[in-house]
C-alpha cells in the first residue's frame, strides 16, 4: 500500500514539474541582448521622407541614394558557448498577438526595436550567435499569425506568393529609373525605389533541371571574439552592425529600382551574410 | 483502516486528474458533432492545421457570416459568396466566367470551386498560397476583386457592432485581429468537405449504370494518370494546350522557372458537373468541349505535358465520341447534391 502511495505522491510531483517547467533546477538564467546597428558604409542611418531627393549616401559604385525605410525579420535566435552552453530562443506562431514567440522586425524608424532582449538565458559562457533574416517555413505553414507576423498589423506579407518579406529597402536614387505612378489613393514618387526580398520555398531542383523558387531566407552564424558571460547580475550585449551599403552591393539603380519578387531579389539576399558583422560585444 | 487508505487514494487521484487538466486552459469544444471535422474514411489524411485552429461551432458560425458579408471588400459590395456559390460548389455562377470584383471590375481567373480544401497543400490556380489560412486575404486586397486592405476590414469589423461578441464567443479575445478572421474564414471553408456523390456512394459498394462503369474505365485508362485518386486531381502543375501563347504565365510566376509558363494546377473534379466554364482562363462552356479540346485542340508548346504527346498522330488523347459520352455519364456521379444542399453552409 505504501508503495502506491508513493507511486501517486511522485506523480502529483511529476504533474507539479511538468506546469512549472524547469523551476525546480538548479540551474540559473541571466538575459542576452543582441543590439542591431544599421549603418550606410560608416555613417549612421537618417530616413528621409519617401520621394525625398535629398541624396545622402552613396553606393559602392557611385549612385547617391537615400533611405526612406529600412528594415528586416531576425527569427530563430541561438546562442552556444564552447562547454555545450545552448540557448535557442523560443519560436511561437500563434494568432494571439502575446503568444507568437521568437520572431523580430527589426525597423529603422522604430529605435527599440533595435534591441532584442534574450530572457533566461543558462548561466554561462557564449562564444556565439546564431540568427536567421527572414522568415522561412514554419513562420507561414502554421497559419494565420498574430502580432509582429499580422499584416493587418504592418507585418510584411506577400499575398499573392505567400510568405513574409524578409529585409526591405526603400527610398530614392538619383539614376533611379522609376518613373511617377499615381494610382487610386497611392502614388510611387519618381526617382524612387523599393527592394523587397522575399521568398522561403526551399526545393531542390530536379536532376538536369533549372532551380524552381528562390530561397532568399539566410542564417548568419558569427563568433564572438571572446566569450561572454551570462548569469544572475550580468548584461551582457552582441553589438551587430547591418551595412546597407554591402546589402545593395553593386546595384544599379537606373535598372534595379522595383524588386517585388523572390529571383530578383536574390542579389540583395546573397549580400546578407556579408553584410551582418559583429562589431562587438560587452560583458 | 484499509477503507480510509481507499479513500485517502481516491482523493489523491482525483488530486491528479485536476491537475491534469488545469495544465490546460478550458476550451469550449462544441461537442455537437455537426461542427466537426470528419475524414471521410476513403479520403487521406487532411492537411490542414486543425490544431492550431480546431473547428467549433461558434468560429464556423462566425467564418460563415464572414463569407457571406461584403463588408471584406472596399465599398461594401462584393462578398465571397459573390464568386462562390454553394449550388455550383462554391464555384462561381456560369454567367460569370471570370470573376467580377468592386465596381464590376473583371478578374483574370475562374473562380475555383471550395470543396476539399482541407486535403489541399496548395491553393489558386498556381498554387501561391500554401496555407488555407493566407486564401482570403487574395480576394480581399486584389484591386479586381475586393479591393480593401486586410487593416481596413479590421477596423470595420471593430465598430461594427454584430462582430466584437461573436469574436469574444469564437476565440475568447477582447478585440479583433486579422488572423482570428482568417481562422474563423477557415473554420468554414474546411468544412466543405464533398464526399456524398454517387461516386462515393458506388466507392461504398452501391451500383452504376453499365455507362457509368464503362465511363470509370474509360477516365481511369484515359484521364487519372492527372486527375488522380478520391480527389480527382494529383495537384501539379501541367499545361494542358489550352495554346502556345501565355498572357497569364501560371505556375511560373511563383516558381520564376521558364519550364512552367503555361501550366495551371490540375484542378479536382468534384462535383465538375457543376462547376462550368473550364480551365483557369474560363475557356470552354461544357464538358463536351472539354473534351473535344483534349481529343482535338491541344496547342503544342514548349512546355506542354508530356502526357499529351503520347499519341502516335498529333497530340492530346484520343476519345470517340461514344467515349467522350461515357466519360462525361461519370463525370456526373462525382457532383455531390448533399454538399450542395448542406444545410450548414447556408446563409440563413
Amino acid at each position: 500500500m505504501k508503495s502506491i502511495q508513493l507511486l501517486a505522491l511522485s506523480a502529483l510531483i511529476l504533474l507539479f514539474s511538468a506546469c512549472k517547467d524547469d523551476e525546480l533546477e538548479a540551474q540559473t538564467f541571466g538575459t542576452f541582448e543582441v543590439e542591431f546597428d544599421n549603418r550606410v558604409g560608416s555613417e549612421a542611418i537618417s530616413l528621409e521622407e519617401a520621394g525625398s531627393q535629398n541624396y545622402s549616401y552613396t553606393t559602392a559604385s557611385g549612385q547617391a541614394f537615400n533611405l526612406s525605410l529600412f528594415g528586416y525579420y531576425i527569427s530563430k535566435i541561438k546562442l552556444e558557448g564552447p562547454n555545450g552552453e545552448l540557448y535557442e530562443d523560443e519560436m511561437k506562431v500563434s494568432p494571439h498577438a502575446d503568444e507568437v514567440k521568437g520572431f523580430y522586425q527589426v525597423l529603422q524608424s522604430e529605435p527599440a526595436s533595435r534591441f532584442i532582449q534574450l530572457e533566461n538565458v543558462p548561466a554561462g559562457t557564449y562564444h556565439r550567435i546564431t540568427f536567421t533574416v527572414g522568415i522561412a517555413d514554419e513562420g507561414i505553414q502554421d497559419g494565420a499569425a498574430g502580432g509582429i507576423l499580422d499584416p493587418a498589423e504592418g507585418a510584411w506579407f506577400w499575398n499573392w506568393n505567400a510568405g513574409y518579406i524578409g529585409i526591405a529597402m526603400e527610398g530614392s536614387a538619383q539614376n533611379s529609373g522609376q518613373e511617377e505612378v499615381v494610382g487610386d489613393g497611392w502614388t510611387i514618387p519618381a526617382k524612387s525605389f523599393a527592394l523587397h526580398v522575399g521568398g522561403w520555398k526551399d526545393v531542390p531542383a530536379a536532376t538536369g533541371e533549372e532551380q524552381r523558387f528562390v530561397n532568399n531566407v539566410k542564417t548568419i552564424s558569427l563568433a564572438f571574439d571572446s566569450g561572454v558571460r551570462v548569469g544572475e547580475a550580468l548584461e551582457p550585449n552582441a553589438h551587430i552592425v547591418v551595412d546597407v551599403l554591402k546589402l545593395l552591393g553593386n546595384v544599379d539603380f537606373s535598372t534595379t529600382y522595383s524588386v517585388h519578387v523572390p529571383k530578383a531579389g536574390q542579389p540583395f539576399a546573397e549580400n546578407i551574410p556579408a553584410a551582418f558583422i559583429l562589431d562587438h560585444t560587452h560583458q | 483502516m484499509k477503507t480510509a487508505q481507499k479513500y485517502a487514494h481516491l482523493a489523491l487521484s482525483w488530486v491528479c486528474i485536476g491537475m491534469l487538466f488545469s495544465c490546460h486552459e478550458d476550451q469550449d469544444i462544441g461537442l455537437d458533432n455537426t461542427y466537426q471535422f470528419i475524414r471521410p474514411a476513403h479520403f487521406p489524411e487532411p492537411v490542414y492545421t486543425f490544431e492550431n485552429n480546431p473547428v467549433t461551432k461558434k468560429g464556423f458560425e462566425l467564418g460563415k457570416k464572414l463569407f457571406f458579408d461584403p463588408i471584406l471588400s472596399r465599398d461594401g459590395s462584393v462578398s465571397c459568396n459573390n464568386c462562390h456559390i454553394q449550388g455550383t460548389a462554391f464555384a462561381d455562377a456560369q454567367q460569370h466566367p471570370l470573376s467580377v470584383g468592386v465596381e464590376d471590375r473583371r478578374g483574370t481567373r475562374n473562380a475555383p470551386s471550395l470543396t476539399n480544401l482541407a486535403f489541399m497543400k496548395e491553393f489558386f490556380w498556381d498554387g501561391g498560397v500554401t496555407h488555407l489560412d493566407f486564401t482570403p486575404t487574395n480576394a480581399i486586397e486584389s484591386e479586381v476583386e475586393m479591393d480593401e486592405s486586410l487593416a481596413n476590414v479590421v477596423k470595420k469589423l471593430k465598430a461594427e457592432a454584430a462582430y466584437p461578441p461573436l469574436f469574444k464567443e469564437a476565440f475568447d479575445i477582447e478585440e479583433i485581429t486579422s488572423p482570428y478572421m482568417l481562422q474563423a474564414l477557415s473554420q468554414y471553408l474546411a468544412m466543405m468537405v464533398s464526399a456524398d456523390s454517387k461516386y462515393d456512394q458506388y466507392v461504398k459498394g452501391e451500383a452504376f449504370s453499365k455507362e457509368e462503369l464503362e465511363g470509370l474505365a474509360l477516365f481511369e485508362d484515359k484521364c487519372s494518370a492527372c486527375h488522380a485518386g478520391v480527389l480527382f486531381s494529383d495537384f501539379t502543375y501541367r499545361n494542358n494546350g489550352l495554346s502556345d501563347t501565355f498572357p497569364d504565365e501560371g505556375r511560373a510566376r511563383i516558381t520564376e522557372f521558364a519550364g512552367d509558363i503555361g501550366k495551371f494546377r490540375v484542378p479536382s473534379l468534384r462535383n465538375v458537373a457543376l462547376t462550368a466554364p473550364y480551365m483557369h482562363n474560363a475557356r470552354f462552356k461544357t464538358l463536351q468541349e472539354v473534351l473535344d479540346h483534349y481529343d482535338t485542340g491541344v496547342v503544342d508548346s514548349p512546355t506542354l505535358d508530356p502526357l499529351l504527346k503520347k499519341r502516335e498522330r498529333g497530340l492530346g488523347i484520343a476519345l470517340s465520341e461514344d467515349e467522350k459520352t461515357k466519360i462525361i455519364a461519370f463525370l456526373h456521379t462525382l457532383t455531390d447534391r448533399t454538399f450542395i444542399s448542406d444545410t450548414r453552409f447556408m446563409n440563413r
